[in-house]
């Protein structure tokens, strides 16, 4: 790391701190629009959300292991979005990263979109010494056959939105209150599988740097108001 | 002479399914209007009209599988 490579293209990160699932899906959909119009340039949101659980493209609400009342009693938002995939959930102790980024920049390939992010979550892995691999015909990353991180995508006009979620130290209760992605599978927790604890930023620090190398960027912490030019209510 | 609305070129991607419509068959439709979504690596991926006109045939319905370049429908083009 240290000095700027003149190779890569310096793109904006923005650290949301922990935020609400509703704000930081409005605020996605608006820096979309932005990024299709060619507003802005290319931009990474990280994130830790308060508890929700999200239906995608694909979503069924048979999915949902508990009734709505439980979710409303636990705190817990639903939201129905356009990415694709099935139901998950996000909640503290994960590390959720949104690209919003054009594609036709980046190959105009939805497959190797996907594997770039899901590499970054296996590289990430491996730098806190956690064995994690794909899984064909089931996006995600997984350690053996639990998954660690779960993606789910939208792409109009070839702009990216939503992202990857990467189970740091997630509370398990939450994750038993869905079938996720459909499947009957078990979900799994960095801090489950080394046996200590670990920060957030310390893992979102490893998965921008994977990013970087894989995208060939170079991140530039940045604020939000600077990226939407206007002062941002939370 | 009717434009064929074709699965676009998402790159190393053999095949998706079909999310759904955004707009029925009869429609008016202009150029780069969102027509349809489609989903594959747990992507949506939303296909654009080719052109504009009146969308004539949907050749595909929900839940479809639809694979590389394959036709999704047919837009007459308005004059």
């Amino acid at each position: 790391m240290g000095g700027s490579n003149p190779r890569r293209s310096r793109t904006a990160h923005v650290a949301l701190g922990r935020a609400d699932y509703g704000w930081t899906l409005d605020l996605q959909r608006a820096l979309h629009g932005r990024r299709r119009t060619g507003e802005i340039a290319d931009v990474v949101l990280t994130v830790e959300h308060n508890p929700v659980m999200t239906f995608g493209r694909s979503g069924s609400r048979e999915h949902l292991l508990v009734p709505e009342s439980e979710l409303r009693r636990e705190g817990i938002e639903l939201f129905e979005v356009e990415r694709g995939g099935d139901v998950t959930y996000h909640g503290p102790g994960q590390l959720v990263v949104y690209p919003i980024v054009d594609l036709r920049d980046h190959g105009r390939d939805i497959r190797r979109f996907i594997r770039c992010l899901e590499d970054a979550a296996i590289g990430t892995l491996g730098e806190v010494g956690i064995d994690a691999g794909r899984r064909e015909g089931f996006p995600g990353v997984w350690v053996d056959a639990r998954k660690i991180a779960s993606i789910g995508v939208y792409v109009r006009g070839w702009v990216s939105l939503h992202g990857l979620a990467l189970n740091v130290a997630v509370n398990p209760a939450h994750f038993a209150m869905i079938r996720p992605c459909g499947l009957s599978i078990e979900t799994v927790s960095i801090v489950d599988l080394i046996g200590k604890t670990v920060s957030l930023d310390r893992i979102r620090d490893l998965f921008l740097a994977q990013m970087e190398a894989a995208f060939g960027w170079e991140f530039e912490p940045t604020g939000l108001a600077e990226v939407l030019g206007t002062e941002v209510v939370r | 002479m009717h434009v064929e609305i074709r699965l676009p070129d998402l790159g190393d991607v053999e095949e998706v399914r079909v999310v759904g419509w955004l707009v029925a068959g009869g429609d008016t439709v202009n150029e780069g209007d969102d027509l349809l979504e489609v989903e594959t690596e747990k992507t949506t991926f939303v296909v654009p009209a080719p052109s504009s006109g009146r969308l004539v045939e949907v050749a595909v319905g929900e839940g479809e599988t639809v694979e590389r370049g394959g036709l999704l429908g047919r837009i007459e083009p308005s004059a």
